[in-house]
């Protein structure tokens, strides 16, 4: 967090500054700048350079407001409000100063628009549209600089589209503390580039795509994939860890394909920023990378028949011995729902397994958001279990606890992210091998189709729900449309299966 | 270098003289020649008789000098705003000289550098600091080689190091050489690099006098400003007073460039007719040649016509009242048959070349200033081009964290109002 931010949040208590902007009066605490004072009532006061998550640079000069009292403009980034300040954000003078001050930033800024991933989520448009509206007077010939450069694993740069804003500077060295990024040269041939002998390898490059306000950083994983104005966002918690970062998951409604995260603001949980890994966590939500349609003995049958076939082996099983393995990637919701349905159905508790990866190191923190437990719920699953009054035994690779517990019926709630497991491929093998498992998982490959059942499930964006993270805190799960549209939740299969058995 | 040629104000050019009391004398640069002129006098006055730092400042106010480097901002003001709290302080010297037509800073070096080595340790002493730079652009080898050995004098006199004349007073004095940025002459872009950063100006607040270099409180002064003060504190502040105006004491170096007969560095009071050193002091134009224009202060400061100097003196006010500023007090003669879209061709692309790049308004403004100019001067820009380089201008000035904007749109403004009949021969 920044320093204003902290006085933001931890100064509640103190004496507060009063002031109007535009006429309304606002009252924030001592050491607010301008600019968030602003925000506070609503009122956009248009910048490029300042973030609230990183030191203020004041070099963009489009933050331009009139206060009362002061002959020459000040930058709403760089002004402390003072008691009785009046600001005047949409002064003609000031507006004035905001659109000369885009212009400026035009004048050598390439307008390949048509080509650029960050149209329709570029500042220099909004601003264009907020403040601009003139016509452009510039007949010079544009500086040219390199483009397309390969600056780390995941980032290409166009040092052309970029307007020295230095937000990313001011990232690596604030942030990732990797300072990786310079700005060289001057004048109108300052260059936005790498420091000699590094490059951006860091597992929080994505946020530097995120706070370009112009398309100058883009991502590999996302450039030339999609318009920006098709997608539309979900907010909701990332799976990626037990951080459970706040998240926006961005999906093409009309080809129901997901193409990126970006983190939300969070102050409790992530600040601005999410990590690479997480933002990985749309790809196996897409069509391509899952199954679809669930499966008896490795042949396809349609959600009534699985219904069914699921409430057969329930019953089947009464008085015999089931296990129920379950993974940490699970919501607080379905785990209480399957135990619960489960025993109602069964008449006595399963047998619990918690089966966790292989390898694994939980307790690691990379002192920034990423944790060692690439589970999202660890915490929920250990709670639901001790509030059903569960001794659950862990299983990582080596599954033999549960096959010398030689159950009749094998329930496994498989991972979501399966990559967090490293090479399940081994465990799925071991578990094929037991007489009699009903799997419930999001792909489907040869050893799967060799369950009895297979179910596909919902992903994380597709669920209503809660995590709990590392801390215990609850992170909210807010459903999409579902990928597939019969698809059946947990919540809704279980939810079927006992209403047949009522039956 | 030239001297004041007759009688002033019914004083010699000889009274005129703090500067230029060594031209003309042999081994000018030694510590022996700097005492023969009652060299660290003044500091040796200021520890043996333990006067207060606060009466240094005081007096340093009550001489009315002002900063050299071009702003004119009260020296001991400056000083004044220090906190009086012990603390990790500096004094840094701007010997980053680079407006163009400005030769004054190294003409101070070239004449004794102790000039200045004594106004350091004097402010350092006033505002307390124990550690001292001398920030010297780099391309000034030779002065960077008199200003070190004239630093070594001094420590070898016991006027640097450990305990100075037994007062229990210790300062260190160290060179740093910049790289040979004009953006790194303005005092925060200086802190910057000197704290090995890229040179670019600071956003202000904080002031370097209560956040200065690494963090610390810092008064950054110009060559000759500091070198004035061991006169001052020596000869007292109505001395000093005695030249100049009432609002622009003292006197002042001025370097009289372009086809001039007698060019050179000049030191004269502050108030001094600017007709009469051109035509007396300077010799005039060569081969008699008309008076077009005069740029008074450095490239940044507006061209005034040959008109308009007619009743001019050289002080912060009466060039202020006249529409351009006294700045480093570099004064750039231009005669008749110069080209003023050549002349703002020359000042845009130095404007372009050292913007630092860090403020949006003066990175682009500079360049498409240069571009617009360029095109006038090949003869392909248009009317509307006019009115462009002057609106450009306009929302450059006042617009950025430091004034390299403001310098770069002036002469713009400046070279289009005044001349707009050249302008409009060159275009389309």
């Amino acid at each position: 967090m920044t320093n204003t931010e902290n006085t933001l949040n931890a100064e509640k208590t103190q004496n507060l500054v009063n002031l109007t902007i535009d006429g309304k009066p606002v009252s924030v605490p001592h050491g607010t700048s301008v600019i968030e004072a602003a925000k506070k009532i609503g009122s956009k006061i248009p910048h490029f350079c300042w973030h609230p998550g990183l030191s203020v640079a004041g070099v963009c000069r489009l933050c331009m407001v009139k206060i009362e009292g002061n002959p020459k403009l000040q930058i709403g980034c760089n002004t402390q409000v003072t008691e009785g300040m009046k600001v005047e954000t949409k002064h003609q003078e000031a507006k004035e100063a905001q659109k000369w001050a885009l212009e400026f930033h035009l004048v050598n800024h390439p307008l390949d628009c048509p080509t650029c991933d960050q149209a329709g989520e570029c500042k220099l448009q909004d601003y264009y549209m907020q403040v601009g509206r003139y016509d452009s007077q510039v007949n010079e010939e544009k500086v040219l600089k390199p483009k397309a450069l390969d600056v780390g694993t995941e980032l290409i740069l166009d040092t052309e589209r970029c307007i020295l804003c230095s937000r990313c500077v001011r990232f690596e060295d604030q942030v990732s503390k990797t300072s990786s990024l310079g700005i060289f040269n001057r004048g109108d041939h300052s260059q936005i580039g790498l420091i000699p002998g590094r490059r951006i390898e860091h597992n929080y490059s994505y946020n530097l795509v995120d706070i370009c306000p112009v398309g100058a950083f883009t991502a590999r994983d996302f450039r030339f994939k999609c318009r920006v104005w098709f997608l539309e966002k979900t907010k909701t918690t990332c799976p990626g860890c037990s951080t459970g970062c706040s998240v926006s998951v961005f999906g093409n409604k009309m080809e129901r394909e997901y193409y990126r995260l970006k983190p939300e603001v969070d102050h409790e949980v992530n600040g601005h920023w999410m990590c690479d890994y997480g933002r990985k966590m749309y790809k196996h939500c897409n069509a391509s990378a899952r199954q679809s349609v669930p499966q008896k003995n490795g042949t396809p049958v349609d959600w009534n028949r699985i219904t069914n076939e699921l409430v057969q082996e329930l019953t089947k099983a009464r008085n015999k011995k089931v296990a129920l393995v379950l993974t940490p990637q699970y919501t607080n919701e379905e785990y209480a729902l399957v135990l619960s349905s489960i025993k109602q159905i069964l008449g006595t508790t399963p047998t619990v397994f918690i089966w966790r990866p292989e390898t694994e190191n939980p307790t690691e923190f990379d002192g920034v958001l990423f944790r060692g437990d690439h589970n999202a719920n660890t915490k929920g699953l250990e709670r639901a279990l001790s509030q059903a009054n569960i001794q659950a035994e862990i299983i990582r690779g080596n599954i033999e606890p549960l096959k010398n517990a030689n159950p009749d019926l094998t329930i496994v709630l498989g991972p979501e992210i399966e990559m967090a497991y490293g090479n399940i491929e081994n465990t799925l093998q071991s578990l094929s091998k037991l007489s009699n498992v009903v799997y419930f998982g999001v792909t489907l490959s040869d050893t799967t189709k060799q369950f009895s059942l297979t179910v596909p499930t919902k992903v994380f964006v597709e669920k209503n729900g809660t995590y709990l993270n590392y801390n215990s805190m609850p992170r909210k799960l807010i459903a999409n449309a579902p990928v597939f549209s019969q698809i059946m939740g947990l919540d809704d299969m279980f939810a079927a299966a006992l209403q047949r058995i009522e039956q | 270098m030239p001297l004041m040629k007759n009688d002033y104000l019914g004083r010699k050019p000889e009274d005129f003289r703090i500067f230029s009391i060594f031209e003309g004398k042999e081994n000018h640069r030694t510590l022996d020649a700097y005492r023969q002129h009652d060299g660290y006098a003044a500091l040796t006055k200021v520890l043996k008789e333990k006067i207060p730092p606060d009466d240094v400042i005081t007096m340093v106010k009550n001489s009315g000098l002002r900063g050299r480097g071009g702003a004119g901002f009260p020296t001991g003001m400056k000083w004044g705003f220090v906190p009086k709290a012990p603390g990790e302080k500096y004094v840094i010297t701007n010997f980053d000289e680079g407006e163009p037509g400005t030769y004054k800073d190294r003409y101070i070096a070239e004449m004794n550098s102790h000039m200045l080595i004594e106004g350091m340790i004097l402010a350092a002493y006033a505002i307390g600091a124990a550690k001292s730079y001398v920030y010297i652009r780099g391309e000034f080898i030779e002065e960077r080689k008199w200003v070190e050995t004239s630093i070594r004098e001094a420590y070898e006199a016991g006027f640097l190091g450990k305990n100075i004349l037994g007062s229990g007073f210790s300062h260190e004095m160290d060179i740093y050489f910049g790289a040979g940025a004009y953006i790194c002459g303005e005092e925060t872009g200086l802190i910057s690099s000197l704290e090995g950063k890229k040179g670019q100006p600071k956003l202000k607040p904080p002031f370097p006098a209560v956040q200065g270099y690494l963090g610390k409180p810092t008064i950054v002064n110009n060559v000759e400003t500091l070198a004035a003060v061991p006169w001052i504190l020596r000869n007292g502040p109505d001395a000093y007073r005695k030249f100049g105006t009432e609002k622009s004491a003292g006197t002042k170096l001025f370097n009289l460039s372009g086809p001039i007969v007698n060019p050179g560095c000049f030191e004269l009071p502050l108030g001094y007719p600017l007709k009469r050193f051109i035509y007396e002091d300077g010799g005039g134009l060569l081969d008699g040649k008309k008076l077009k224009a005069v740029i008074p202060g450095g490239a940044s400061a507006p061209v005034l016509t040959a008109a308009e100097i007619e009743n001019i003196n050289l002080d912060y006010e009466s060039v202020a009242a006249a529409g351009s500023m006294l700045g480093s007090g570099a004064v750039i003669v231009i005669p008749e048959d110069i080209s003023m879209v050549d002349v703002l061709h020359n000042i845009m692309a130095f404007f372009a070349h050292e913007s630092c790049g860090q403020c949006t308004p003066c990175r682009e403004g500079t360049g498409w200033l240069f571009r617009i100019v360029d095109r006038f001067k090949k003869g392909t820009a248009t009317k509307a081009d006019l009115d462009r380089v002057y609106d450009i201008a306009n929302n450059m000035a006042g617009r950025t964290i430091c004034t390299l904007s403001d310098a770069a749109a002036m002469p713009a403004k400046s070279f289009i109002r005044k001349f707009a009949h050249e302008f409009e021969a060159r275009i389309r």
